[in-house]
């Protein structure tokens, strides 16, 4: 007997067949996922989607894998509609070599370009500004795909969204703001975390649509979704979609929602589109039972093998820590280790004519731009006028055009985490970040995301953008918050590469290697020296390798070990110690991670004493390591202890008199100095 | 197959929890699902289901708390 197949319920049968077919595979991951924590079979922190399977499981039907997505912690759903390896998502969450982080990343953390699925953070709302940059590498090589940012309605507070909306309102990115709505977040429900009577709505302050959809009513999200993907796809700009759904679950854990009453979860799950779409396959006459039974077997099944080979994978090993920090495993500092790389090949030039440090930035930037169609520029105020608030892309925006050289809203996050998602597309993204003291408004993207991502996918993704960030100190009037040295914070996050030039030359051909190199660079770069520093910087391509430092002077009585605008001041107080006998090496670092360490125990064993010396406050600054490494290697050979020289432990001050003192300076680093070669 | 049954991990900050009350009897037939007992963490107490079906073995005593990852029964 012919079965009376009902074609009324807004969809066409097949493609519910199929988000049935995905919600089941979810639901059986779900479920193994609870059992095995529960019994106890493994441990690991799981964050469950119970409840929100019919969202990923209805967009599986409207992309591909070539479109981009970025979820969050709680998004092994969207991981395993996107088609991401069952076995590799398993090993992952148990830490194991075989998973598709090589179990670097674990299940908070989930990267596969293979399906599309690009990045997994666990810090709330971060996804968002890195979304945009994968939307925006899609577009700028006028490629069709979309990119899906998945977050929860919790993340609708953090700035990082807000952020990132704005960015992708005026630059009319391809990118859709999911907000699975599940109606709480983390453990506060909704009426105690925002007054927003909805979310949707938000989106039209950004100048672009919001929607609001009921993720539980399959057919009716899915032809809104049809909708919004058409649009997106047709370069329209991004959509804000709210996803209405319920989370089952708790916050983390297994079992139950304890955040809702037990009526309120009772009516969730009789709302609950998987047992809802299987019973209304069967009652329509879309499927039989045993179609039904089918695929939540062959779910089942799916799921019993993968688990079964991510337990016998093996767990990653010790030996990996060092791996996949950068692509070259020799970059990390390690006691001991002290790798010699080799310097520069180019000749020193001669005869060139001297130009401005900003000049030689510019310079590097234009090459840069001229040489790969990957490379564009993106920061506040970097177009033409004024060429960004230093003049280092003056005529760069009128050359390369607006695309290659972009100007930003006066939002750090969306900056770097759109520079973070154009790397991870492919790019090589240049961002500027005004000033270094600004890193403390985008340093979740940069020492959570960017520095991170090698390792955290196991180098199925990487980063290659550069961060060129101007350090104010030694000029006078910026105050506290504009004249700070930060690199320690940069450097004591494994995964950034950071240098800090003290020439022209240098900073154009440091700039050059940070641009085409593999992991994040930080350069900083001096506002004293930009227009203070002169010097000979030859046209067209150079490199300076990085980690490699250099002797600006040579010396037989003390190493200064230095980097920056405080090369200059050494050299300086070496002029002045000259006069009364004392002979001072000056090493200039150069680079600081990758640190070469090498050379700077080769200078300090010929003149076995040391002072390190730099703009950042000295306590707990990069001095401390550097004295320290140089004691324990040298300790026998040394006839001083090592010597630190930074500024004083206060605020960088707007007077004058306090500023230029407070900071050492060619005076009192040549005090310091002698106090150190006067040790008995 | 045996399934080891081990005090699991129910929020990300617990290190141990009470095994309240064993909702089975040693040695009878559980099927996978079947609530086996309950655990008590911090505020609340949560029932836990059988991971898998066959004959459940109870190798710790309800009432007592144990570490997250102790050995307190089995399934074969």
């Amino acid at each position: 007997m012919q079965q009376l197949v009902r074609t009324d319920l807004g969809i066409e049968p097949a493609i519910l067949v199929e988000i049935y077919r995905q919600m089941s595979r979810i639901r059986a991951v779900d479920k193994a996922i609870q059992a095995g924590l529960s019994g106890g079979k493994f441990l690991f922190s799981y964050w469950p989607m119970t409840g929100q399977e019919s969202i990923p499981a209805t967009i599986s039907q409207l992309i591909s894998s070539r479109d981009y997505m970025v979820t969050t912690y709680r998004g092994i759903h969207d991981q395993v509609a996107k088609g991401v390896s069952l076995a590799g998502l398993f090993s992952e969450a148990l830490g194991r070599m075989d998973g598709v982080n090589k179990g670097k990343g674990g299940s908070p953390h989930i990267s596969d370009p293979s399906s599309g699925s690009m990045l997994t953070t666990a810090i709330v709302g971060a996804g968002a500004p890195i979304a945009n940059g994968l939307a925006l590498a899609a577009k700028m090589r006028s490629e069709d795909r979309i990119t899906i940012v998945n977050f929860g309605d919790g993340a609708t507070s953090i700035g990082a969204v807000h952020e990132a909306m704005n960015l992708a309102g005026v630059w009319k990115l391809p990118v859709i703001f999911l907000c699975q709505n599940n109606l709480i977040g983390e453990y506060t429900p909704i009426p105690d975390y925002t007054a927003s009577k909805d979310f949707a709505s938000r989106a039209a302050g950004y100048g672009f649509k919001g929607v609001k959809l009921d993720a539980n009513d399959v057919p009716a999200f899915y032809q809104g979704m049809k909708q919004v993907v058409a649009e997106v796809r047709r370069g329209e700009g991004p959509i804000f979609v709210e996803a209405v759904t319920m989370r089952l679950g708790p916050h983390a854990g297994v079992g139950d929602s304890k955040e809702v009453s037990a009526e309120v979860l009772k009516a969730a799950k009789e709302a609950w589109p998987v047992p809802r779409i299987r019973a209304q396959l069967l009652e329509s006459g879309i499927c039989t039972e045993q179609q039904l039974t089918q695929i939540d077997e062959a779910a089942r099944e799916e799921v019993e093998q993968a688990m079964a080979k991510a337990q016998t994978s093996k767990p990653t090993p010790r030996e990996e820590t060092l791996i996949d920090v950068y692509a070259d495993p020799s970059v990390p500092p390690r006691r001991g280790h002290y790798p010699r790389r080799e310097a520069e090949t180019t000749p020193v030039p001669t005869g060139g004519k001297p130009i401005l440090m900003l000049d030689a930035i510019r310079d590097a930037q234009d090459l840069a731009l001229t040489q790969d169609k990957g490379v564009f520029l993106l920061g506040e105020d970097i177009g033409d006028p004024p060429g960004g608030v230093f003049a280092t892309s003056k005529g760069l925006r009128t050359k390369h055009g607006p695309e290659r050289v972009r100007i930003t809203p006066i939002a750090e996050t969306a900056i770097i985490g759109a520079g973070i998602g154009a790397a991870l597309g492919g790019m090589r993204p240049v961002a500027e970040i005004m000033f270094n003291d600004f890193a403390g408004v985008c340093m979740d993207q940069i020492f959570n995301h960017a520095a991170k991502q090698r390792y955290m996918s196991g180098s199925a993704t990487h980063v290659p953008m550069t961060i060129r960030m101007m350090v104010g100190g030694g000029t006078g009037g910026f105050g506290a918050q504009h004249s700070q040295s930060l690199e320690a914070w940069l450097l004591h996050t494994p995964g950034l590469k950071v240098t800090f030039p003290s020439t022209p030359f240098d900073a154009k051909g440091l700039l050059l290697s940070c641009i085409f190199d593999e992991d994040p660079c930080v350069q900083l770069e001096s506002i004293k020296m930009l227009r203070g520093a002169r010097g000979e910087a030859p046209a067209g391509d150079y490199r300076i390798p990085l980690g490699v430092a250099k002797v600006r002077r040579e010396g037989t009585d003390i190493t200064a070990v230095t980097y920056g605008w405080q090369v200059q001041e050494c050299l300086a107080a070496a002029e002045e110690l000259q006069k009364e006998g004392i002979s001072l090496e000056v090493i200039d670092l150069r680079t600081l991670v990758p640190l070469d360490y090498h050379r700077v125990l080769e200078s300090v064993k010929k003149t076995r004493r040391a002072l390190v010396v730099h703009a950042a406050t000295e306590f707990c600054g990069f001095g401390g390591e550097l004295a320290s490494t140089i004691s324990e290697e040298l300790f026998s050979t040394l006839k001083a202890p090592v010597g630190r020289f930074g500024a004083d432990y206060a605020p960088i001050a707007y007077c004058r008199d306090i500023e230029i003192d407070q900071i050492p300076h060619a005076k009192s680093i040549a005090a310091r100095v002698r106090e150190v070669v006067a040790f008995k | 197959m045996t399934t080891q049954l081990t005090i699991p991990r129910l929020e990300m900050s617990m290190t141990e929890g009470v095994l309240a009350e064993w909702l089975v009897a040693d040695g009878v037939q559980v099927k996978e699902g079947d609530p086996i007992y309950s655990i008590e963490t911090g505020k609340s107490i949560q029932e836990i289901q059988a991971p898998a079906s066959g004959r459940l073995t109870q190798k710790a005593q309800a009432g007592e708390t144990y570490d997250v990852g102790t050995e307190i029964g089995e399934i074969v």
